[in-house]
């Protein structure tokens, strides 16, 4: 952080405010709850969920949100948000730090191709002709009809926090 | 006791075989499911949620919105599933402004959704409505003998308060469930730990995945109880990919709770797909003589 005075970017706090339950960050006191027991950052010494939601305090956005930011490394196994004594669910705040990576298209390969796929399909697998073969080998119905427009037209395009 | 049954697409797609479990096993516990029509993706609670919550919150309000019209609350089988729909059902209590501005588009495709519906694993639902004596019950081939390791994953219990399932650092669910078809859970020092399936962009999954491994393996058992297909694929296929990785020079099976159920109904491998696993779990079916 240098020995230059810290100055705090507001914009992007609010920014994140407005992401569902990004806000949370805000009564977070820094106490550490949530290092102990974060398997990723028992194995990975680029991810510490404290200090996350301290640069989301000072706002440092490119840390956070550009392309070099650890978020990814997150196990999603929503420890932290049980052991938060601030009731901060960091795990929902790294996920709103997703959600604003997601609007400015910096996503890790693979994530929007899965997700893509969900949207077309209605599904987050993929079906092939294994797929009914083996459903009929163990006598299984067939795989229900879907209709993914359904789930297109209910859609939102923007993520809330969007820079205008 | 009627549910509506939701399979989830991992599970539906890649491993139909633990559908087949759940389907060939339940009734004999008096638990009826029942298939509705339209339902989607859940959907998936890592990706889809990070990309967009609040169309992740609205998808998953959808498929709530299917349940309720039918009158039932949702019964699901992978924990991913039951994660998102219960969060969901969480965040979007009656008179809730998330409700109403997910109602809004809802409405555009002619649904609603009061916030009435509950969803829980079917682990959870076996506990509390059947009981353990009620699953003992339904036992012909007991599991004598067999040594499983347990690996909770962490959608299950965490968060606990939203979950509502057990204590996510001290659990005893799957545990006991195994009990009561006759097996023997064996304790491990990483039972509790996630596999990493999530992690993007990093050593993290294999690391983690490899950690689990290594704990089971010093157990000492026939094989591995898993409750959530993704983390099935991280010991199925990840640990094909990570034992060549590392030279592990072992393997451990991993095995579905239902697959187990179905083998202590009665049930033979090939009706549950345990003859298709990539890692057989040979000893545990030597030991009961089902091969």
């Amino acid at each position: 952080m240098g020995d230059d005075p810290v100055k705090i970017n507001h914009r992007f706090r609010e920014q994140m405010g407005l992401v569902l339950e990004g806000d949370g960050v805000n009564y977070c006191y820094q106490c550490g709850a949530c290092v102990g027991d974060c398997p990723s950052a028992r194995f990975s010494d680029e991810f510490n969920p404290r200090l996350i939601m301290l640069t989301v305090l000072y706002g440092m956005e490119e840390a956070v949100v550009g392309p070099e930011s650890p978020v990814w490394q997150c196990s999603n196994c929503f420890t932290c948000f049980d052991r938060c004594p601030q009731d901060v669910k960091p795990i929902e705040v790294i996920i709103a730090l997703k959600n604003l990576m997601g609007e400015r298209g910096v996503v890790p390969k693979g994530v929007d191709r899965m997700v893509d796929g969900l949207l077309n399909t209605g599904r987050s697998a993929v079906v092939t002709t294994a797929t009914h073969r083996r459903r009929q080998e163990l006598g299984l119905p067939p795989l229900p009809e879907l209709d993914a427009s359904q789930l297109q037209r209910l859609l939102v395009d923007d993520v809330p926090g969007k820079e205008d | 006791m009627e549910f509506a049954f939701f399979p989830g697409c991992m599970i539906q797609v890649r491993h139909p075989q633990m559908e087949a479990a759940v389907r060939k096993t339940v009734g004999t516990l008096g638990i009826e499911l029942v298939d509705l029509d339209g339902l989607g993706c859940c959907p998936d609670p890592v990706f889809f949620k990070s990309l967009h919550k609040e169309n992740w919150l609205t998808l998953a309000a959808r498929n709530l919105a299917i349940a309720e019209q039918a009158g039932l609350d949702f019964v699901t089988i992978c924990s991913g599933c039951t994660e998102t729909l219960a969060e969901a059902a969480h965040l979007l209590n009656p008179g809730g402004e998330l409700l109403e501005r997910v109602n809004a588009q809802l409405a555009g495709i002619g649904l609603e959704y009061r916030g009435t519906v509950d969803a829980r694993h079917l682990i959870t639902v076996m506990r509390d409505e059947v009981g353990y004596d009620g699953v003992r019950a339904s036992v012909t081939q007991p599991l004598d003998g067999v040594r499983i390791a347990v690996h909770y994953g962490c959608h299950l219990l965490k968060p606990r308060d939203i979950m509502r399932v057990d204590d996510p650092d001290h659990p005893t669910i799957f545990e006991d469930m195994l009990r009561a078809i006759g097996a023997e859970p064996v304790d491990h020092d990483e039972r509790v730990i996630c596999c990493g399936k999530s992690c993007r962009d990093c050593d993290l999954p294999e690391t983690m995945t490899r950690t689990i491994l290594e704990s089971i393996h010093a157990a000492d058992v026939d094989a591995m109880g898993v409750i959530c297909p993704s983390c099935f694929d991280s010991f199925d296929t990840g640990q094909l990919l990570i034992a060549r990785k590392y030279d592990l020079g072992f393997a451990v099976p991993p095995v579905y709770y239902f697959q187990l159920l179905a083998l202590a109904q009665g049930l033979k491998p090939a009706e549950v797909g345990l003859d298709k696993h990539k890692l057989a779990p040979k000893v545990l079916l030597e030991k009961m003589t089902v091969t």
